[in-house]
C-alpha cells in the first residue's frame, strides 16, 4: 500500500507560492536546472550567471535565470466531531485513512503537510500537543511520527466547520492546497468556511464521507431524534413508506453542495464510510484528478 | 328520525378522552443521529410546540373523532318512523309455496319477502310481539309471540321454501285463532297471491294485510304427468303430459321424456300465450322405474319445468268373484282391461292371493282382507241398524269421484235397497232421499265400494253406466293403482309405505342427500316420511329391497305465477295487495357499518404512517 502511495503525488493545478524550496514548480526564479528567462545585467549580479556565449554574438551581458522548485503546503482538514464516529465503520476511520494516506503521498513528495483537526480546543493537553504535531510536517522522515501522531487524534465535541476553516485560511502563510474531510452535516452550514478557503487562494478538494445508515435509515415509527453533537431532541414520524422522500432529501442536500462546489471550482466527492480506502485513493481521487 | 335508546349518547363524552390522549405524549423510540440536518423537512412536521398545534391536520384523530360519532349514532338506536298503526300483535305469515322460488324478483319472491319480514321485525317496537309462521303444504309455527327481535330473526332465517303446494287456508285458521282475543292485532301475509285452500274459509272481518311479492307470469309448466296402459296395444304405455304455458307471449320448446335417465323421445311444442296442450308418449317399458319429463323453455320459475312418476310393469288384475250367479257382473269384471277372474259361490280360505274380493250377495263367513266391492253385502261392524227401502229414487252422485267418471246413473231405477248411515271412514257416491245407495272408502287399510242393492234387481246391468262403473272399480281398488298413489305423492304430502312384519329398517334418501333412517314402530305395519318439500325421484331402502318414489310439485294453481292484486278469501272477502309501509325503519346497522369503515381506514392510515 505504501509503495503504491509514494507513487502518487498530489496533482497542483497552480505553481507553488510557497517559500520553502521543494519539488514543485514555482514562478520564483532561482536554482534549478529549468531555464525561465534573460535580463540584463546590472553590477552586483553574480558573473556565473552571465550567458557569454551571448555576449559573444551582441557584446552584451545578459543574465540566465532558472525557475525555482518550491514546496507545495497541503492542508488536510479533518472533521473530528462526534457526527463522525457514526456508522459502520465509522466515517471518522475512513476520514482518518485518508489523511494519513494524503499526508503521506504529499511527504513523500517533499511537500509541506498540516493536518487541521476541528473542533479544537477539546481542553486537553496531551491532544493539544498531538494537534500541533500534525501541523507543518516536512520530509519523508517525519512520516512515521505523522502517521502515529494521526491515529492519536479523539474524536468530540460539536465542530462549527465554518469558523474552524475560516479561522486557518487568515492564519496560513501561504495557500496550497486544502483537502476538506467532512460529513458535511454542520447545521449551520458549509459555505463560509469553503468560501473563505476558496478567497485565500487554496486549491480546494471536499470529500464528503456519509454512513450508510444515514443513506438509507433502518429504524422506523415514532422517534424522538437525538442530534449527537448539540444534544437536542426532536420528535419524528418516520414510515418506511417514506422512505424514498427521505433518499430525495439526502441527494438533494449532496447535489446542492455539489453545485456550490462546482461554481467556486473546488472538487467534490461524496463517498460512503464503508468505502475501501484504496478505492477511493486509487481509483476515484486519482480519476478526479486529485492524485496523479 | 328517532331514538330508541337516546340515554348512549353519553358515550359521546369520550370524544375529549381521546383529545387528551393525543396532547400526551406518545411513547416514541429515542435515536441518536449524527445531525438532524437531513431530517429537517419530517421535523417540520411535527415540530409545532404548542400543544393544540399538535392536532391540526392529524388524519388519525379527526378519523377516530368520526368513528366514535357513528359508534354512537349506532348506540343511540335512531329509525325513521313508518306510517302503520300501531299494533300489539302482528302475525307474519310467510308463503314457502313452490311459486315464491320465482326469479322474476331477484333472488327470488321467497327471498324478497323473507327480507321484508325481517325488516318489519327491525321496527318492532318495545312492547309489540310477533308470531312468525310459515305456510306451504303444512302450516308450522316457526316463533310463538315475542318480543325478542333475535329469535324473531333467526326464525324466520330458519324458513325454507318449499316445492309443494300453499295451504294458506291452514295458516290463516291457525291465525285467526292467534288473534281473536286482541283487538288491535294485525295478520300480514307475504305472498305472490298464489294460494290455494282459502274458499272454505269465511271470517270477513280478519284483520289481513297482504303483502305481495311478484311482478309478472313468465312460466312455462308440466302440470301433470300419468303413465296408464295403452288403450291400443296393451304391452305399450301411454305417458300423458300437460303442458301450459301461462306466459304472455307464444312459447316453443322441446318436451323430452327419459326413463331412468335414459331418453326415449322428444316433441317440440307450441303454446300459444295462456294455452295449454297435452302430449302423449307411446313407448315401451320392460321394469319398473321412474318417467321423467322435462321442457328446456326459459322461465322464471324451475320446479314445474321437470316432473317425474314412478311407474310399475302393468300385471293382471287378479279378481274373485263371490257368487250364487251373476253373468253381468261377470261379464262387466271381464271387460274392465286385464282381469284374472275367479267365480266361486262361497269365500275359500286364504283370499290374500286375490287382487280385491267382489261379493254379490253373498255374507261370507271369514271377511276377506284385501280391498272389497260388496254387493248388497256388509261387514258386521260397518253400520249400525239396517232397514228397507222401497224403490229408492237416485238423486244426486259425485260424478267427480274416480268411480264414477264417465258414469250416469239418471235412468237407474231400483226396487230394493238395504236403508243404512253412512259410516265414517265412507263417502257417499251415490244418495236417495230415503239414505245412501253406493259408498266408497277406505277402511283402515281396506278400500271398500259397498253397493246397496242387488244390481240384479235394478235396471242398471242393462245401462252402458254398468260396465263402466265395474270397469272404473276395478280400477279404483286395484292395489297397484293404490300402491302407484303411495308412490307418486305431491310435495309436502307424507309418504307412507305399508310394510311387512318383520321389514326392519327403514332408510330414505331424499335428492341430492344421503340416506337417512326412517324410524318404524315394534307394532306399526307403516313407514312414514314427512320431509318432502322437494320434488324429485327419492331412494327407498328396507331389507335387501330398493326402490323408488316421486314426489312431484304438479300444481296449476303454483304454476300460475301471475302475481294476484287481492286474495279472495272465503266466497265474499278478499285482501288487495297493500302498499303499507313498514315501521320504524331501523338505521343503526348504518351507523355500525361506516363506524367499521371508518376503523379499517383509521388502521390503514396509522399502518401508512408508521410501518
Amino acid at each position: 500500500m505504501l509503495r503504491q502511495l509514494e507513487q502518487l503525488e498530489l496533482l497542483a493545478r497552480r505553481h507553488s507560492r510557497s517559500g520553502g524550496r521543494g519539488g514543485r514548480r514555482s514562478k520564483a526564479r532561482g536554482q534549478s536546472v529549468e531555464f525561465a528567462d534573460y535580463r540584463n545585467y546590472v553590477a552586483g549580479d553574480d558573473l556565473r550567471h552571465v550567458d557569454w556565449n551571448l555576449f559573444g554574438r551582441l557584446d552584451r551581458f545578459f543574465v540566465k535565470l532558472h525557475e525555482e522548485d518550491r514546496e507545495l503546503p497541503v492542508d488536510v482538514f479533518l472533521d473530528a466531531s462526534e457526527s463522525m464516529v457514526f456508522g459502520a465503520p465509522a466515517k471518522f476511520d475512513l476520514a482518518v485513512r485518508l489523511a494519513a494516506a494524503m499526508g503521506y503521498i504529499a511527504l513523500c513528495g517533499f511537500d509541506r503537510v498540516s493536518v487541521r483537526v476541528f473542533p479544537e480546543g477539546l481542553g486537553d493537553v496531551a491532544e493539544a500537543g498531538v494537534r500541533s504535531a500534525l501541523v507543518g510536517v516536512r520530509g519523508r522522515k517525519s512520516a512515521l511520527d505523522f502517521l502515529g501522531n494521526l491515529a492519536r487524534v479523539r474524536v468530540g465535541g460539536g465542530a462549527d466547520f465554518n469558523e474552524s476553516l475560516r479561522r486557518v485560511a487568515l492564519r496560513v502563510k501561504r495557500a496550497g492546497s486544502a483537502v476538506v474531510l467532512s460529513d458535511m452535516l454542520d447545521p449551520r452550514g458549509y459555505e463560509a468556511g469553503l468560501e473563505a478557503l476558496v478567497a485565500r487562494g487554496f486549491q480546494t478538494h471536499v470529500v464528503q464521507i456519509l454512513a450508510p445508515e444515514e443513506l438509507e435509515p433502518a429504524t422506523f415509527g415514532d422517534l424522538r431524534l437525538m442530534d449527537s453533537e448539540t444534544g437536542a431532541e426532536q420528535e419524528v414520524t418516520f414510515g418506511r413508506y417514506r422512505l424514498r422522500a427521505y433518499r430525495q432529501v439526502v441527494e438533494d442536500y449532496t447535489q446542492k453542495l455539489r453545485e456550490f462546489c462546482r461554481a467556486r471550482g473546488i472538487r467534490f466527492f461524496r463517498t460512503t464510510s464503508d468505502t475501501p480506502p484504496e478505492t477511493l485513493l486509487l481509483r476515484e481521487l486519482r480519476r478526479g484528478g486529485v492524485l496523479g | 328520525m328517532r331514538f330508541l335508546a337516546p340515554a348512549a349518547v353519553w358515550f359521546a363524552a369520550t370524544i375529549p378522552v381521546i383529545v387528551v390522549f393525543y396532547l400526551l405524549k406518545r411513547r416514541r423510540v429515542v435515536l441518536r443521529v449524527p445531525s438532524t440536518v437531513l431530517w429537517q423537512r419530517y421535523l417540520a412536521e411535527t415540530q409545532a410546540s404548542a400543544p393544540f398545534q399538535k392536532l391540526r391536520r392529524n388524519a388519525l384523530l379527526l378519523l377516530q373523532i368520526l368513528l366514535l360519532l357513528f359508534a354512537v349514532f349506532a348506540l343511540v338506536r335512531p329509525y325513521v318512523e313508518g306510517q302503520q298503526v300501531p299494533s300489539s300483535l302482528r302475525i307474519m305469515i310467510l308463503d314457502v309455496s313452490a311459486s315464491m322460488q320465482s326469479t322474476d324478483v331477484v333472488p327470488s319472491r321467497f327471498e324478497a319477502a323473507r327480507g321484508e319480514v325481517l325488516r318489519w321485525v327491525d321496527g318492532l317496537k318495545p312492547g309489540q310481539r310477533m308470531v312468525v309462521l310459515q305456510s306451504g303444504s303444512r302450516t308450522e309455527t316457526r316463533q310463538s309471540a315475542t318480543s325478542d327481535k333475535l329469535a324473531l330473526r333467526r326464525a324466520i332465517e330458519s324458513c325454507a321454501v318449499t316445492d309443494g303446494p300453499s295451504r294458506m287456508g291452514d295458516a290463516l285458521k291457525m291465525a285467526e285463532s292467534l288473534v281473536r282475543d286482541v283487538p288491535d292485532a294485525e295478520i300480514h301475509l307475504f305472498s305472490d297471491g298464489s294460494v290455494g285452500g282459502l274458499d272454505e274459509f269465511e271470517n270477513r272481518n280478519l284483520p289481513l294485510v297482504y303483502h305481495r311479492f311478484g311482478e309478472r307470469a313468465n312460466n312455462v309448466a308440466i302440470t301433470s304427468l300419468e303413465v296408464r296402459a295403452n288403450p291400443e296395444n296393451p304391452l305399450q304405455r301411454a305417458v300423458f303430459a300437460s303442458i301450459a304455458n301461462l306466459s304472455a307471449s307464444p312459447v316453443s320448446t322441446l318436451v323430452e321424456l327419459s326413463f331412468e335417465g335414459e331418453p326415449l323421445d322428444a316433441r317440440p311444442v307450441q303454446l300459444p300465450a295462456h294455452e295449454s296442450g297435452s302430449v302423449v308418449f307411446v313407448v315401451s317399458q320392460s321394469r319398473d322405474g321412474v318417467f321423467t319429463l322435462r321442457h328446456d323453455a326459459p322461465d322464471d320459475l324451475a320446479v314445474d319445468n321437470r316432473a317425474s312418476v314412478f311407474s310399475e310393469l302393468p300385471a293382471p288384475v287378479k279378481v274373485l268373484l263371490v257368487t250364487r250367479g251373476n253373468r253381468f257382473l261377470e261379464k262387466a269384471i271381464r271387460a274392465a282391461g286385464e282381469v284374472r277372474l275367479t267365480v266361486v259361490p262361497a269365500v275359500p280360505e286364504g283370499s290374500a292371493t286375490w287382487d280385491f274380493v267382489v261379493l254379490d250377495d253373498v255374507m261370507p263367513a271369514r271377511w276377506p282382507e284385501g280391498n272389497v266391492l260388496a254387493i248388497r253385502s256388509a261387514a258386521t261392524n260397518w253400520f249400525q241398524s239396517t232397514t228397507v227401502l222401497r224403490s229408492p229414487p237416485i238423486v244426486d252422485w259425485k260424478g267427480t269421484h274416480p268411480l264414477l267418471r264417465f258414469v250416469n246413473l239418471d235412468n237407474v231405477v231400483v226396487s230394493e235397497a238395504i236403508g243404512v248411515k253412512a259410516p265414517a271412514w265412507g263417502t257417499v257416491i251415490a244418495d236417495s232421499p230415503q239414505g245412501p245407495l253406493i259408498i266408497a272408502g277406505e277402511n283402515g287399510r281396506q278400500r271398500v265400494v259397498w253397493i246397496g242393492f242387488d244390481v240384479l234387481s235394478s235396471t242398471w246391468p242393462l245401462r252402458v253406466s254398468f260396465p263402466m262403473f265395474i270397469a272404473n272399480a276395478v280400477s279404483w281398488l286395484n292395489p297397484a293403482t293404490v300402491r302407484a298413489a303411495q308412490l307418486n305423492i305431491r310435495a309436502g304430502d307424507p309418504f307412507r309405505l305399508e310394510l311387512p312384519q318383520d321389514a326392519g329398517a327403514v332408510a330414505v334418501r331424499p335428492p341430492g342427500s344421503g340416506w337417512q333412517s326412517v324410524t318404524v314402530g315394534s307394532s306399526a305395519r307403516e313407514a312414514v316420511f314427512g320431509a318432502t318439500d322437494r320434488q324429485g325421484v327419492y331412494g327407498l331402502k328396507w331389507r335387501t329391497n330398493e326402490t323408488a318414489f316421486v314426489v312431484r310439485a304438479l300444481d296449476p294453481i303454483e304454476s300460475d305465477t301471475a302475481p294476484r292484486a287481492e286474495i279472495k278469501v272465503g266466497r265474499y272477502g278478499a285482501a288487495a295487495a297493500t302498499t303499507l309501509r313498514r315501521g320504524n325503519l331501523g338505521l343503526w346497522r348504518w351507523g355500525a357499518a361506516v363506524a367499521l369503515g371508518l376503523l379499517m381506514l383509521e388502521g390503514w392510515v396509522y399502518h401508512r404512517r408508521t410501518a
